[in-house]
């Protein structure tokens, strides 16, 4: 039997309450808010047809850097963005948290499982996958230095993904 | 699902149908009406030439790749005897799919109905419990059945479905020109096209997707506006001049045969400098520029870099070069096309370069990518308000009255013209209309 002590619980639940944060800001389009969750450095990765990829020799959904992501957010932001206009009702569930190597004091990795729902126009889309989160304590909280999702439908014919997945 | 296709109460003939375009104008039935889906799927994608793949995506014996030719599901395999070949992906027995698996390797394509064996030239080699056929069963002739005729211009693949008609080169014609653009953007003239790809769709019909310089400043004007924020990251650059302004030096051209394309030579030549500044801080970007003069010579290099393997061509009816990518539409019903979009990578270039353009690919292309859904988007508006059919014709009259004939015989307009769109059209009511 697994014993966790009071700072373990308190860990986990601080890990959850910064994956739901997340998935809140992103829900609502508060891009601004969203990526202040962020580190300076970041990367934002979507990986495409596998799971398993090279990066440098294939092609992602998103492969984003700091400079990369931002602009993907100022896109969004102009009155222009075609396909974010109206804008994708989103509802998303995080669960299956689990932390991998965490230091309270420093952070580490997350692992969890997502069901995103996307209303849009006539269209309703389920969006189903694992994501792995890198978080770093900085200034008292956790921030997100890296984060990957790997989308069950991957590899077969999408609709847009313009919101943040 | 809500639908966005018509069926007309007559059954119209294919000749009925060609007249759906007037030279000026087509009627939007030519995109939602299912019998004129059906004509098209009969005479233009099983009888012309379709884009299938590419030899690099079947590399070695046994390689192959699951594609359709419209709605037939069809093979690209190289066999053991190294040729690239194309079959009906349908077992000779009862007809179940033999393979299920999008691409691999394989020794044979075993079909698990009831359990009979190709190899990968196609031969059927092994019928289970065999001895339940007589004399007059020809096993020899019961090979997977090959796409009718198959031809391969530089390592692109193309099949028809029908016994004759032009040659590959012929359908081709001024566009082979085109494709080359792409295969010497590599010093070695080589393309590998093993990078994925980015599979979407859209509720559209599949001529939605042609080659438009008139939408750009309207369709992709946040992009625009990310551009113009940093003028000099590698897209910015090239488009600092408005390459899309009515007055700009890029041109639209008609090649002939339903091919068409955005020609950006002059804009992309007049970026020169800055281009080849932001390509020659990329490492391997120098020994690229190199390796290009050695080969095709200053001139050719200099066209070749500049347009950086970016024909911007569309090869009628299913393939499209633009940007750092082979495009194929497949048609999946008149409201609804798939549209898969392989970057490339350039054969003899630094790894370095070849992820940058990856990077670019990304950052406009696929499903999130910042122009590919805003087309996306439009195209389903267009199908949506082509349902209105009462005054049901859509104007493609732009630039007739300043268009040109080239000498070999492609017609040439200004970038906002709608030359590609009555090119496209044209090729279109021919075929709808031959019996
Ligand atoms: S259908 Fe393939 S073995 Fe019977
Ligand atoms: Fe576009």
């Amino acid at each position: 039997m697994t014993v966790y002590s009071i700072e373990r619980l308190a860990l986990i639940r601080e890990v959850e309450d910064a994956l739901y944060r997340e998935a809140e800001l992103a829900d609502a389009h508060a891009y601004d808010e969203w990526l202040a969750l962020w580190t300076k450095e970041v990367l934002y990765w979507v990986p495409c047809n596998n799971d398993d990829i090279d990066p440098m020799r294939q092609v992602s959904l998103i492969y984003d850097d700091r400079d990369r992501l931002e602009e993907r957010l100022f896109r969004l932001k102009t009155k222009h963005a075609h396909s974010q206009n109206p804008r994708s009702r989103l509802i998303r569930t995080v669960s299956n948290i689990c932390l991998q190597d965490f230091d309270a004091a420093t952070g580490g990795t997350v692992t969890s499982r997502f069901v995103l729902g996307e209303v849009r126009l006539e269209r309703q889309t389920e969006w189903i996958g694992r994501m792995k989160h890198v978080l770093v304590r900085d200034n008292g909280q956790f921030k997100i230095r890296e984060k990957r999702v790997f989308l069950v439908n991957n590899d077969i014919p999408m609709g847009n993904l313009t919101f943040v997945i | 699902m809500i639908r966005y296709q018509s069926h007309s109460s007559a059954t119209l003939s294919g000749k009925e149908i060609g007249l759906l375009y007037e030279g000026t104008r087509v009627h939007s039935r030519a995109y939602t009406d299912s019998t004129v889906y059906e004509i098209e799927m009969e005479r233009i994608f099983s009888r012309g030439w379709l884009y299938i793949g590419h030899t690099s995506e079947v590399a070695t014996p046994g390689d192959f790749r699951v594609r359709k030719m419209g709605r037939q599901p069809v093979i690209m395999i190289r066999g053991r005897d190294d040729a690239v070949r194309v079959f009906m992906n349908r077992c000779r027995h009862r007809g179940a799919a033999v393979c299920e698996v999008e691409s691999g390797n394989t020794k044979f394509l075993r079909c698990w109905y009831h359990g009979w064996i190709y190899d990968t030239v196609g031969k059927l080699v092994e019928v289970t419990q065999r001895e339940a056929y007589g004399p007059e069963f020809n096993q020899d002739a019961m090979g997977l059945t090959p796409a009718t005729r198959v031809e391969i211009y530089r390592g692109f693949v193309f099949a028809s479905l029908a016994t004759t008609g032009p040659t590959l080169r012929e359908h081709l014609g001024n566009a082979a020109a085109m494709i080359d653009l792409m295969v010497e953007a590599s010093p070695i003239g080589e393309l590998a096209v093993d990078a994925g790809a980015h599979k979407t769709v859209y509720r559209g019909n599949w001529k939605l997707v042609g080659m438009d310089g008139y939408h750009p400043n309207f369709v992709h004007a946040s992009v625009i506006a990310a551009w113009q924020r940093k003028q000099d990251s590698g897209m910015g650059a090239t488009h600092r001049d408005d390459p899309f302004d009515d007055k700009a030096a890029s041109r639209t051209r008609d090649l002939g045969n339903g091919h068409a394309m955005l020609d950006l030579t002059a804009q992309r030549l007049a970026h020169y400098e800055v281009y080849t500044k932001f390509l020659r801080s990329v490492p391997g970007g120098p020994e690229y520029m190199e390796a290009m003069q050695k080969r095709y010579g200053e001139e050719r290099a200099k066209l070749l870099i500049a347009l950086a393997g970016d024909p911007h061509v569309g090869v009628f009816p299913n393939m499209q070069l633009i940007n750092n990518q082979i495009r194929i539409m497949n048609p999946v019903a008149p409201d609804e096309t798939e549209v898969i979009m392989f970057p490339v990578r350039l054969g003899g270039v630094s790894d370095a370069m070849n992820a940058v353009r990856i990077r670019q690919h990304e950052s406009f292309y696929g499903p999130a990518g910042a122009g590919s859904p805003d087309d996306a988007e439009i195209f389903e508006r267009a199908q949506r308000g082509m349902m209105a059919q009462v005054d049901g014709w859509i104007d493609l009259s732009r630039g007739l009255n300043r268009e040109e004939r080239e000498p070999d015989g492609s017609i040439v307009g200004r970038i906002t013209d709608e030359v590609p769109q009555r090119g496209q059209f044209k090729r279109w009511r021919e075929m709808v209309s031959a019996d």
